[in-house]
């Protein structure tokens, strides 16, 4: 990647200048004879446009993170060292050999957690093609998701990974009748974690884990684009690999801190390893048509059928007990196989109707259907002593899940005036799903459930002026049936949107969402509310010239209540609750100025403060100073501050600074 | 507290009366036909280069457009007149230099504005949900996002991610708030945009989240390794996706979870007595061998670590 990322920064050099330097007023004396050569393509770029650009180099310092360094790593991840933080160019090559235009951006190269790289080249009617890449650090190592009690330490459940997603895209003859285009995309982690080894629900063992998986994703296809009728095509297909291991040797007790019957249980060696390997196919039709100017019609049909393979092994040695026959063992081997195959169709099919100039009716249907058969295998050799065979117990099963979801919805869209437009529609929604049940189901080895629901839909937006407009929308649901107890049951949404521009320097926006599910059925007793109301301010007086101030308050509640069954299944409420003040603002101002330069400094930042079932708080304030050395070259300067602090976690919280110095050299 | 029957009921009203409001407005009188008269008298349009004369600085903005390509192309027809393409033709406004001669798309109700954007854009690959997406419906014309002239700093749209963050957060505040919380995709630091997970022109998933692999939700697109097919499936995965477990904007909780403690996620759906018979049907309780009050017990992925679907084990174990 870093060859690729040297190899973007030359493209640059590889361009050349153009030779004569187009005059200024060469273009608007080309301007009468393009009147009769009327295809004539534009005037080129101007000479000191062909290429524009910047780089901010820099190098960050973190102070010493106080608190917990696993937290910090979990949340903010920022390292210290020469950093790449930005760069940004577009070439515009005035004599259009390879390209028209090349645009490319990277940003958080040196070792940050999130590097990313974008290139797009064209070149009229000839292609288009795009490039990105994003290398994303994912750790995650908290004390509050391993078991507080475990011998080995808080490090349960942890990875340390990078997922890294690479895509290619090439439309060949955009614009014109007939466009192909062929597209690679490749997702893939990488790192290792701590897992746990389960020994037949009797104890587990943090294992240090290899993790490594990877997604290709190769499509092509046709876009056809006449004047009334649209169609794309595409067929495409994935393979998909799982490698994930874990190797251990030692002497690990594992979680459980009792003997049973007498006996401690303990893992001295494992060697697991996963080797799934997936393919799918996919096919995508999708087509638009304007039969009358009065009616728009469209669908799509979408259909994948991903297959995984599934080779699993596992080999422990140890002392073990298989409480279901009253067993000690001392190893045991496992050998899974299997298949999966899930044919997967989705389609949907619309209408936009405008009867009168001042009515649209849109209709649309959907549907979306999957089935999942599987046949897993898992045979279990259990030696009683390295050389003395036990039980072999052997799990097959041969089972279909299916899911069907469908939705029909009609909406009503009518201008009263030119400033009013109301809106009114129905949406019906019903499915059904027969999935495996658990292994402790009482109702049988499969599962099945319906999905009915009403849904009514409102909404009004004005826009009494060019300057104010308020937009307000209702969603109202009735279920009839519904798969989970905490799915939308009996439900209202509410959305309000207003936005009011005083004058020119000053705008104003707030927002206002609800959301009311309730499940009032026996045993459920579902009772779930958020709001959420927002406030956003900004000012820029004569244009953002000497300051600019943006900010943003939002207050958010949610509380949510639900019966469950708790310990030996006895009724219990679960109460949520989250009451959160989020706010973020920026106030730039520039400085007075010197030689024709204007120095800038920015302050502002976010906070987040929470009370309610995991009372947090979350600083993240930042001081930045611009200088300008010359009218291209800025010395940059920004202080930034991390505090996370958790109430009942106090041990998960954690207090930064970073400062980060540099320059960002522009053309 | 909320009744189906008389929600019903409330529907089939606000129906009828919405049916009643469209009659009215189909019979209003100074309503126009769906397309506009043709006169009687020929449409004059003056060309591009007359637009410059007075607009110098947009026409110079637009020849580094993507639009630049109506102006020069044959397909759409509009060779040397693509100022017309949008805003009509213009040589009575060239005579008269009056602002009402001429059609001015910002000026336009959304739903006509976006009539004009979608003479070209009905189809290509984003452009098909169009008809179909929220913003639609919400009245946000093109021109919200879009820069036709390419007089923004963005040019015809934002396209880096901080860009493009800082463009939804404009009207969506409520959700940039939620990036604000500890917990979350990582979209402040510029690595991620909205449209990476949400297509604005629509798609035929809830809140137009984009799709991969033809109908796959595009939360798969990064975490492929959860994509499956599984031979153990977790069905919420596949019936309430992602947002059944997961806050995917941002939470207080530890990897974006909707509740403080795992075992609450889990327990609030496994909590289904075959007897009586809840409305819901999926979620089996656990094993009452799991003594929920030993922290052992309490991080139930602990053990059941393959939640989101298992190869191996069907308790999610392996």
């Amino acid at each position: 990647m870093r060859t690729l990322l040297a190899l973007i920064l030359m493209v640059p050099a590889l361009a050349q200048q153009p030779e004569q330097p187009a005059k200024p007023g060469d273009q608007a004396a080309a301007a009468p004879a393009k009147t009769e050569q009327k295809t004539e393509s534009p005037a080129p770029a101007a000479a000191n446009e062909w290429f524009t650009g910047s780089f901010d180099l820099g190098y960050r310092w973190v102070t010493d993170v106080r608190g917990n360094f696993q937290s910090y790593r979990s949340v903010v991840n920022l390292g210290e060292g020469p950093k790449l933080t930005g760069l940004d160019f577009t070439i515009q090559d005035p004599k259009k050999r390879l390209f028209d235009r090349l645009d490319a951006r990277a940003y958080g190269w040196g070792g940050d957690p999130y590097n990313t790289a974008h290139v797009d080249a064209r070149k009229l009617g000839i292609y288009d093609f795009s490039f990105d890449y994003r290398n994303i650090a994912y750790f995650n190592a908290l004390p509050s998701f391993s078991n507080p009690l475990a011998p080995a330490g808080f490090d349960e459940q942890s990875f340390d990974t990078h997922r890294r997603n690479t895509s290619f895209s090439l439309d060949l003859r955009p614009g014109k009748l007939i466009v192909p285009y062929l597209a690679f995309d490749r997702n893939s982690g990488y790192g290792h974690g701590i897992d746990t080894w389960v020994q037949d629900s009797n104890d587990e063992f943090a294992v240090p884990t290899l993790l490594r998986d990877s997604t290709n994703n190769y499509r092509g296809g046709l876009r056809i684009e006449c004047e009334c009728l649209h169609v794309t095509l595409e067929v495409g297909g994935t393979t998909f690999k799982d490698d994930d291991q874990s190797t251990y040797n030692g002497t690990n007790s594992g979680d459980r801190t009792t003997p049973v019957l007498g006996q401690t249980l303990v893992l001295k060696s494992l060697q697991q390893a996963y080797g799934i390997r997936g393919t799918s196919i996919y096919s995508k039709v999708l087509a638009t048509a304007s039969p009358a100017p009065w009616l728009n019609l469209y669908g799509q049909f979408l259909y994948s059928e991903p297959k995984t393979t599934v080779n699993y092994t596992d080999s422990a040695t140890g002392n073990f007990a298989l409480l279901s026959s009253l067993l000690f063992y001392s190893a045991q081997q496992n050998l899974g196989t299997g298949a999966a195959n899930q044919p997967h169709t989705s389609g949907n099919v619309g209408f936009e109707l405008r009867p009168s100039r001042r009515v649209r009716i849109i209709e649309s249907w959907m549907t979306d259907r999957s089935h999942d058969a599987a046949s897993p295998v898992l045979a279990e050799q259990i030696l009683l002593t390295p050389k003395t065979l036990g039980p072999n117990l052997v799990t097959a099963s041969n089972f279909s899940d299916v899911i069907n979801y469908n939705q029909q919805q009609t909406d009503l869209l009518m201008d009263l005036s030119s400033k009013v437009t109301l809106r009114g529609g129905y949406r019906y929604v019903w499915g059904d799903a027969t999935v495996l049940a658990g292994q402790f189901s009482q109702s049988g080895a499969m599962a099945s459930g319906q999905l009915k629901r009403n849904v009514g839909l409102a909404g009004l937006t004005v826009r009494p002026t060019q300057k104010l407009s308020v937009n307000l929308d209702y969603e109202g649901g009735a279920s009839y049936h519904d798969y989970f107890l905490t799915s939308l049951y009996n439900y209202n949404k509410v959305r309000a949107r207003a936005r009011y521009q005083v004058g020119t320097a000053l705008s104003l926006q707030a927002n206002f969402a609800l959301l009311n599910n309730q499940n009032p059925t026996a045993g459920v007793q579902y009772d779930f509310e958020s709001r959420d109301n927002s406030l956003a301010v900004y000012w820029t007086p004569a244009g953002g010239k000497r300051i600019s101030v943006m900010a943003e308050y939002d207050r958010s509640t949610l509380r949510s209540s639900i019966n469950y069954l708790a310990l030996f299944l006895s009724p219990a409420v679960s109460n949520y609750r989250d009451n959160a003040h989020t706010a973020s603002a920026a106030i730039d101002i520039a400085l007075p100025g010197y030689a024709g330069l204007t120095p800038k400094f920015t302050a502002g930042g976010s906070l987040f403060i929470s009370s309610g079932s995991r009372p947090s708080s979350y600083y993240q304030p930042l001081m930045r100073f611009s200088l300008p050395l010359q009218k291209h070259v800025y010395w940059n300067t920004e202080w930034k501050y991390y505090g996370f602090g958790e109430q009942f976690y106090l041990y998960e919280g954690f207090r930064a600074h970073t400062f980060l110095t540099g320059l960002r050299v522009s053309r | 507290m909320f009744r189906p029957v008389r929600n019903a009921r409330a529907m089939l009203l606000a129906m009828a009366a919405l049916f009643t409001a469209a009659i009215w407005g189909a019979q209003d009188k100074s309503g126009a036909p769906a397309t506009p008269p043709a006169s009687s008298q020929p449409v004059e349009y003056a060309g591009s280069q007359a637009c410059q004369l007075c607009h110098e600085d947009i026409f110079n903005a637009f020849q580094k457009n993507p639009h630049q390509l109506v102006e020069t192309s044959q397909k759409p027809g509009w060779g040397t007149r693509a100022c017309e393409s949008c805003h009509g033709p213009g040589a009575k406004h060239a005579d008269s230099a009056s602002a009402t001669d001429i059609r001015n798309p910002g000026k336009l109700k959304p739903a006509e504005a976006n009539k004009i954007c979608l003479t070209c854009h009905l189809n290509q690959p984003t452009h098909v949900g169009r008809i179909n997406s929220s913003h639609a419906r919400n009245q946000v014309s093109c021109t919200a996002c879009h820069s036709i002239h390419k007089n923004g700093p963005n040019g015809l749209v934002a396209r880096k991610q901080a860009d493009v963050n800082k463009l939804c957060a404009g009207c969506h505040a409520d959700v940039w708030a939620s990036f604000q919380r500890p917990y979350r995709h990582r979209l402040p630091e510029g690595a991620m945009s909205c449209v990476d997970c949400h297509n604005p022109h629509g798609s035929f998933l809830p809140r137009s989240i984009q799709t991969v692999r033809a109908n796959e939700p595009g939360c798969f697109k990064c975490h492929g390794d959860k994509a499956g097919p599984f031979t153990y499936e977790h069905p919420p995965v596949r019936l309430e996706g992602c947002t059944a477990c997961h806050q995917p904007h941002g939470s207080a909780n530890p990897r974006m979870l909707t509740r403080q403690d795992v075992r609450l996620v889990c327990l609030e759906c496994h909590s289904n007595l075959p007897t009586p018979k809840p409305t819901a049907t999926l979620g089996t309780v656990p094993p009452a061998t799991h003594d929920l009050r030993a922290p052992r017990f309490q991080n139930c992925n602990l053990c059941h670590q393959k939640v989101h679907g298992s190869y191996v084990s069907r308790d999610f174990l392996k």
